[in-house]
């Protein structure tokens, strides 16, 4: 058993084409028997990953300390009995030194019968819980004998930090050093059906237009689509605790993930098109069973009614779905939240507290202290 | 025999059994490996782990709606470094397509198990990919009975707009572990290992089983219009 973010957005674009495939039309798929815009998972993950460089204060994500070189002796005790503290603290201060780092014995408790010495590095250094693993099994590896400069380097200068951690790391070339993404992103598609449209466009010569003679510079077409999309992504909080080997430091990142979720955007033909809108929906649910889409909800085409456009028909089929789903299968989230504009907000209200943004975040910070305690 | 049900309708799903590099094909229906790796992961299990119980239950799956094929191109930027190469790949992916799946034991408790794993995942599942969510309804449950005669007796779950569109009765294919001496086709597909350093996979024999005839009431006569002036005539 694990715990589990669900995050829904319906989210409405004007013509564009943020995500187009080797013609350079806009991606589409299949769904319910009709073609819809699709927007791949990587486009939009790629978009929070960037969202996430502008956002992110690197001391609440990952574990960044002075102590690193502690957490490396602590990790060749626990695997190897052979370790006592002050062998292992010679082994990782060398490694450490062979890679450059100066490590600072700091006694606590001086004089006292329990000091204890701890190591320090002169800085602040950001390390993930596999490259302080691997350093440490490096160390026992090597059995007594000097690590290379290379060799620790090669440990220690690969990047490793949230991004990484819950869209995980694929190394075709050195496996053990993968790590196994703690969120799930799923393709947006349009919830009704839709085909790319052609724009057929001529670009003016100046100088020929000045000469009042006829005739474009040049001509083409561009694809695009308008959509309102459906958008789903999960975190498996366990698995980002995991990655990060710090419960709240997993927190902190899966606030950021559901902040840049919600607002970021792959860039695509944005200059063209100046798509930047936002979504118009979005449900958060916790759940300690299992990841839950509501994408079935769509598998009908979605229609505008006489009484509503296509955004408010959209939110009823989803808010549909979820209730049907928590009576059939008892999927009763833990605490669901909903963030919605305008008439949206009424559709939606049967499946959560109403939030804006900031109430979301907090209110979710203050939940995941709560309730993920394991 | 035991047959635990399960349920593969999303928008998109995505099987290989053959992939290399940078073409990633899926087949036309959910590999064993594919489920196997799916019910590890509910149940918890790092790829290092052994699944070789998973691979001893005996596999069969029903195309209650083959879907189509989808093609996707994919680009990656280089991560490290400031390489700006992208990395092209291209990932087909099977959009629209339902399955029901079956996978077998003499022993229920072990079903159970895996049942209850299911449905309380330690990893979130995915069909075949992981940008391919699983759907809510993923498990049926668990019926007496080998995985063919128990996908044979179940009701079929295409969605309306197919069965409109489908003739009545449908025939729904049928692909099943063989037994000795059934002629079959070999896929690559038996997983023996999941270790993303030792990845391996030995051959598994697929028999067709003859395809079950459905009652489809919405759907339309089979009208061919040879016949239909041969037998007027």
């Amino acid at each position: 058993m694990s715990f589990f973010i669900d995050i829904h957005a319906l989210q409405t674009l004007p013509p564009s084409n943020i995500n187009r495939d080797d013609t350079g039309a806009p991606k589409t798929a299949v769904f319910g028997g009709v073609p819809r815009q699709r927007v791949s998972s990587q486009a939009w993950k790629s978009a929070i990953r960037q969202d996430f460089a502008g956002n992110l204060d690197s001391s609440q994500l990952g574990l960044r300390t002075k102590r690193v070189a502690e957490k490396v002796v602590k990790k060749i005790q626990d695997i190897s009995e052979e370790y006592d503290v002050e062998k292992a603290q010679a082994e990782v201060t060398a490694a450490f030194k062979t890679a450059g780092i100066k490590i600072t014995p700091k006694v606590k408790n001086k004089g006292l019968e329990d000091k204890k010495t701890t190591l320090e590095t002169g800085y602040l250094l950001l390390l993930s819980t596999q490259q302080i693993n691997r350093l440490a099994q490096a160390i026992i590896d090597a059995d007594g004998a000097k690590l290379t400069k290379k060799e620790v380097a090669k440990i220690l200068d690969t990047q490793h930090s949230v991004d990484i951690s819950l869209f995980g790391r694929m190394l075709a070339d050195a496996p053990d050093f993968n790590v196994d993404a703690s969120s799930q992103v799923a393709h947006a598609i349009g919830v009704h059906e839709s085909e790319p449209e052609f724009d057929y466009y001529t670009a003016v010569d100046d100088v020929v237009r000045e000469a009042e003679e006829s005739g474009a510079g040049m001509i083409g077409t561009v694809e695009m689509m308008s959509s309102t999309l459906y958008r789903y992504a999960n975190i498996n909080l366990d698995g980002l605790a995991k990655n990060l080997d710090d419960k709240e430091a997993a927190h902190a990142a899966a606030l950021q993930f559901i902040k840049s979720f919600i607002s970021a955007m792959p860039t695509g033909k944005q200059n063209s098109f100046a798509n930047r809108t936002l979504p118009e929906a979005v449900v958060v649910t916790l759940r300690d069973d299992r990841p839950v889409s509501y994408v079935n909800a769509f598998e009908t085409p979605v229609k505008e009614s006489a009484e509503h456009g296509r955004r408010v028909m959209a939110a009823q089929a989803l808010a549909q779905e979820a209730t049907d789903l928590a009576e059939t299968y008892g999927l009763e989230p833990a605490k669901s939240y909903v963030l919605a504009v305008g008439e949206l907000k009424e559709s939606l209200a049967a499946l959560g507290e109403e939030v804006n943004l900031k109430t979301l975040l907090d209110k979710l910070q203050a939940d995941l202290a709560e309730v993920h305690t394991n | 025999m035991h047959s635990l049900l399960l349920l593969f309708k999303a928008p998109l799903q995505a099987w290989g059994a053959d992939s290399r590099f940078k073409t990633r094909s899926t087949n036309k229906e959910p590999t064993k490996s594919g489920v196997i790796g799916l019910v590890a992961a509910a149940l918890g299990r790092s790829r290092e782990e052994s699944v070789a119980d998973l691979a001893e239950l005996e596999f069969a799956v029903r195309v209650d709606h083959p879907g189509s094929l989808m093609r996707d191109y994919h680009t990656a930027r280089n991560w490290f470094g400031n390489k700006k190469n992208s990395q092209l790949s291209t990932r087909y992916y099977l959009s629209d397509a339902v399955f029901v799946v079956a996978l077998s034991s003499p022993d229920r408790a072990q079903l159970e198990t895996l049942e209850a794993a299911l449905r309380r995942p330690v990893y979130p599942l995915y069909l075949g990919r992981r940008s391919c969510p699983a759907n809510p309804n993923l498990v049926l449950g668990i019926k007496d009975g080998d995985g063919e005669t128990v996908l044979r007796a179940q009701p079929w779950f295409a969605p309306t707009r197919v069965r409109e569109q489908a003739y009545n009765p449908v025939s729904l294919q049928i692909l099943r572990d063989a037994r000795q001496g059934e002629p079959a086709d070999t896929l690559r597909d038996t997983p023996v290992s999941f270790n993303p350093e030792y990845r391996q996979y030995t051959l598994r024999a697929v028999y067709r089983a003859e395809p079950v005839e459905v009652e489809n009431p919405n759907g339309v006569e089979p009208q061919d219009d040879f016949m239909k002036e041969v037998t007027e005539a």
